[in-house]
């Protein structure tokens, strides 16, 4: 099958042992860059899968909107991480992590002006002809806006796409939860995201917590994907057709069957559009 | 209106800083600016405290996971990672827990947290070839002799007034309830042997050997200071043992 419509897994540390020894069925694997940046066994479990599954190097900490600038040597590991894995896909986060020398352990969100388009294009670029491939930049999860943005998120990134040739990882969880929060429509964000930039789609389940007496979603990967994901990604795939789509499940993580499912649910939806675009092609 | 530099340096400070904290560029949208941030500094404190109480699961059991949190909460803040490895933050915690008021009085704790802290940079170190008693034995005469030595990159030797490895053990599944701290001092050697981290007490002149040898000492520095350290000492049995410990680099290749 095209590796355009396979469902994948984000890989957990509890799940690696199982992983090796029953070799699940599951179109490929998305590992978080700076897990792998050390050596010993964590490195060599991955170096035996790489051998059955499809890899994606899914990075969180290159910090591509600090202001700082980058930091060279950690892109120097993440350069040597991917010559090692020899991944499918790449993908980093429009969010910064690090300021003042300090990492942070969080997707920081950018204001949407042009000072910050400037920084993260110059960043993007700059990785795209370290690494000599194309990488995609994932959309955040939002809890705050700032005054003085002048452009809406979705066209942030597609002038991003446009000017870098990067490409985009469209996280259908963080636009539900980000309009949820922020007050947007799903549907525009989607529209408003060039189709041909799209080269991943990663879906997650979100918590509802309390912030300052309302209702807030919150992006932690701690539960299924929720309903109205689930029929956000079906629209999603409507409009851009099909995309290797990734679920994550990183706090609470599940037993592995649970997160094979929630992979297979995504797999059904995928090949009905695969099949949707085959019969548009065949009339 | 602040640059991008600046407001980062502001949402880092407000982040580290006191729960009311905000800056003025972020909008509320009905929900107070503090109040949003308060969602990302809940992230960044709970996850790099969920980072540390992987790294050193001993010291939670030892002080309850209520303190360890608290002390965690202090430490991020005083001291957020410096880079987005998380299996290499971590590094000064035990000397903050050292200087730590409120657990000054458990002298015996660092030592644990030095402990969990070499074991964490044992499992992670970057792989790299080992002089095994075989690759040893078909070294051309003379060539260890002459080499300059040194330790694989997974070796910390850690030298404790505390039974340190015994209250590691103490605290694992099914291990001895009772830990007699006035046991004596240990000269630890924690290292990643296959894939399994170890560590285990050396003897004074073993110790002084490979400390030696971490300094990329030759042979014959570091058996100096083995019989510096016992006069009786037998080479020989040094130099045997550090070959099946596998724990010198392959200065070979």
């Amino acid at each position: 099958m095209a590796f355009q419509s396979l469902a994948g897994i984000g890989l957990r540390s509890p799940h690696v042992e199982e992983m090796l020894a029953t070799r699940p069925a599951v179109g490929w694997l998305e590992i978080h860059a700076e897990n792998y940046m050390g050596g010993g066994p964590t490195v060599r479990a991955l170096d035996r899968l790489r051998l059955d599954y499809p890899i994606s190097v899914h990075g969180v900490g290159l910090s591509l909107g600090s202001a700082d600038g980058l930091d060279a040597g950690h892109l120097e590991r993440l350069a040597r991480l991917v010559e090692r894995v020899e991944p499918t896909l790449v993908s980093e986060h429009l969010s910064w992590s690090i300021a003042g020398g300090a990492y942070l352990n969080h997707l920081l969100p950018l204001p949407y002006t042009e000072e910050a388009l400037a920084i993260v294009t110059a960043h993007v670029a700059r990785v795209q002809e370290r690494l000599r491939r194309r990488i995609l930049v994932e959309n955040p999860s939002g809890y705050l806006r700032f005054h003085h943005s002048t452009l809406a998120e979705a066209e942030f990134l597609a002038a991003l796409a446009q000017r870098t040739g990067c490409g985009l990882l469209c996280d259908v969880n963080n636009i539900h939860v980000t309009c949820a929060n922020l007050g947007g429509d799903p549907d525009a964000y989607l529209g408003a995201l060039p189709a041909e930039a799209i080269g991943e789609i990663h879906l997650a389940g979100h918590a509802v917590n309390d912030a300052d007496g309302r209702p807030i979603l919150i992006d932690d990967h701690g539960s299924p994907v929720a309903e109205p994901v689930w029929r956000l990604y079906e629209r999603a795939l409507a409009r851009f057709g099909a995309r290797p789509t990734l679920v994550e499940w990183d706090t609470d993580v599940p037993p592995l069957p649970t997160l094979l499912g929630e992979a297979a649910q995504a797999a059904r939806r995928l090949d009905a559009a695969a099949r949707g675009e085959r019969d548009v092609h065949a009339a | 209106m602040s640059t991008l530099r600046e407001l980062q340096r502001d949402i880092r400070d407000a982040l580290l800083g006191e729960a009311e904290a905000t800056v003025g560029e972020i909008a509320g949208d009905g929900v107070a600016p503090a109040a949003r941030l308060a969602v990302y500094r809940h992230h960044v404190l709970t996850s790099l405290t969920a980072a540390l109480e992987t790294t050193f699961p001993v010291v939670v059991r030892l002080v309850d996971q209520r303190f360890f949190r608290y002390a965690c909460d202090a430490y991020v803040r005083a001291q957020p990672p410096a880079g987005p490895c998380l299996f290499e933050y971590g590094a000064t915690f035990p000397d903050f827990l050292a200087a730590f008021p409120p657990c000054r009085h458990l002298a015996y704790l660092p030592d644990v947290a030095r402990l969990e802290w070499a074991m964490n940079v044992a499992l992670h170190a970057a792989d790299a070839g080992v002089l095994t008693p075989e690759t040893a034995r078909a070294l051309p005469a003379g060539t260890l002799e002459s080499a300059r030595l040194a330790l694989h990159p997974s070796v910390t030797l850690l030298p404790s007034p505390w039974p340190a490895d015994a209250l590691w053990r103490a605290n694992q599944p099914g291990g001895d309830a009772i830990v007699d701290l006035d046991a004596g001092a240990v000269d630890l050697q924690i290292w990643r042997r296959g894939d399994d981290v170890v560590f285990r007490p050396l003897p004074p002149a073993a110790a002084a050997f490979r400390r030696a040898l971490a300094g990329e000492g030759t042979l014959t520095v570091a058996a100096r200071a083995a019989l510096d350290a016992e006069p009786g000492a037998d080479l020989a049995a040094l130099v045997r043992e550090v070959l099946d410990d596998e724990v010198l680099l392959d200065c070979t290749r």
